[in-house]
């Protein structure tokens, strides 16, 4: 950045844009990536859940905040 | 007995095959026995990068396939005498190779080479996965750009998940190739660092190779550009294959020589 552009603050660089937004592009993708029984696991659940129930999706998704890792099995029973 | 090095990016034409053949010459006139096989199949292409395409008679999967003995499938380098290579097949079925036949073979080369290495075709497929079963090492080319680095997150996430090592409790050791970096572009803040790419993929670097029109014309001519004196990207190159052989060599300085011109415009800008 050039002494007049910082002067008058101008727009971020391009490599620095790019750098974001992978950041938060990747820090979604490894959440999925890094549980790699997850699609198993959907399946094993769905197949019990069906043993007692009408249900055949059930939703599965993860989350960290810094200290503990969630997963979160969402199944849907009807209206 | 040999390791077994895969060179992978999950992107393709990020520089993959210009890398083995580079660092496959560069490891052979170390004084080690190397072995680079082309695992793309139906898309060969470490041939002619190598300078060996006419010399071809049998490939990798007519070794699986127990059409012909490795002996007879391997190709000895023009110059690097230590350094061998093996085909690719251009069959159209990329999925004809399978673990058990991938394990033999490579298991029979480590008995003969110092160093196996894999040239992986581009994506995450079966025949990634085969390039990457057996791997002791990895190194991931990564040019600095959005796609590129994406990708090679993604393939880094899944070596250990498709690798024999993982599955004994092992790791496989991972490092980061940085290719085709312009230093002009990244100093004027337009291009992603080597600091941006590694902290993005938390993997230690073992090498930094700047954008050189020189490989294009060396492998115009299929020699690779590695045993050439007086070149940054040779430099790096050999650099990278004493790094792999456990030497510590510093990180070459790869930003442009300002002449005095630039550098007056730098100031007024």
């Amino acid at each position: 950045m050039s002494f007049f552009e910082s002067l008058f603050g101008k727009k971020k660089s391009t490599a620095s844009v790019a750098k974001d937004r992978l950041t938060i592009m990747l820090s979604h993708e490894r959440a999925s990536c890094k549980l790699p029984y997850l699609d198993d696991l959907r399946n094993d659940l769905i197949a019990v859940i069906r043993k007692y129930t009408k249900v055949d999706d059930v939703k599965i998704s993860s989350h960290n905040n810094q200290t503990v890792e969630i997963l979160e099995v969402e199944i849907v029973l009807g209206k | 007995m040999g390791i077994v090095i895969t060179v992978t990016s999950g992107k393709g034409g990020v520089g993959k095959s210009t890398t083995t053949a580079n660092l496959a010459v560069g490891l052979a006139n170390l004084g080690k026995k190397v072995v680079a096989i082309d695992f793309d199949i139906g898309l060969r292409n470490l041939d002619m990068i190598l300078g060996l395409e006419n010399r071809i008679v049998y490939d990798v999967v007519d070794v699986m396939e127990g059409r012909c003995n490795l002996a007879q499938a391997l190709i000895n380098d023009k110059k690097s005498k230590s350094l061998y290579f093996l085909p690719a097949s251009q069959t159209k079925d990329k999925d004809i190779l399978s673990k058990e036949k991938v394990k033999a073979l490579i298991d029979s080369l480590k008995e003969s080479f110092d160093i196996v290495m894999i040239d992986s075709p581009a994506g995450i497929e079966s025949g990634f996965e085969h390039s990457i079963f057996l791997a002791d090492r990895a190194l991931i080319v990564s040019t600095p750009d959005v796609s590129s680095v994406r990708d090679a997150d993604r393939v880094i996430g899944i070596i250990d998940a498709k690798s024999e090592r993982a599955k004994n409790g092992l790791e496989v050791e991972k490092h980061v190739i940085i290719n085709r970096i312009k230093p002009e572009m990244v100093d004027a803040g337009n291009m992603l660092s080597v600091e941006d790419v590694l902290s993005i993929l938390a993997l230690p670097l073992i090498g930094i190779v700047p954008d050189d029109e020189d490989i294009i014309t060396s492998t115009n001519i299929g020699t690779p550009i590695v045993t050439k004196e007086k070149s940054l990207s040779a430099e790096a190159y050999r650099n990278i294959a004493r790094r792999i052989l456990g030497e510590e060599v510093e990180f070459l300085d790869i930003r442009t020589k300002k002449g005095l011109f630039a550098t007056l415009k730098g100031i007024f800008k």
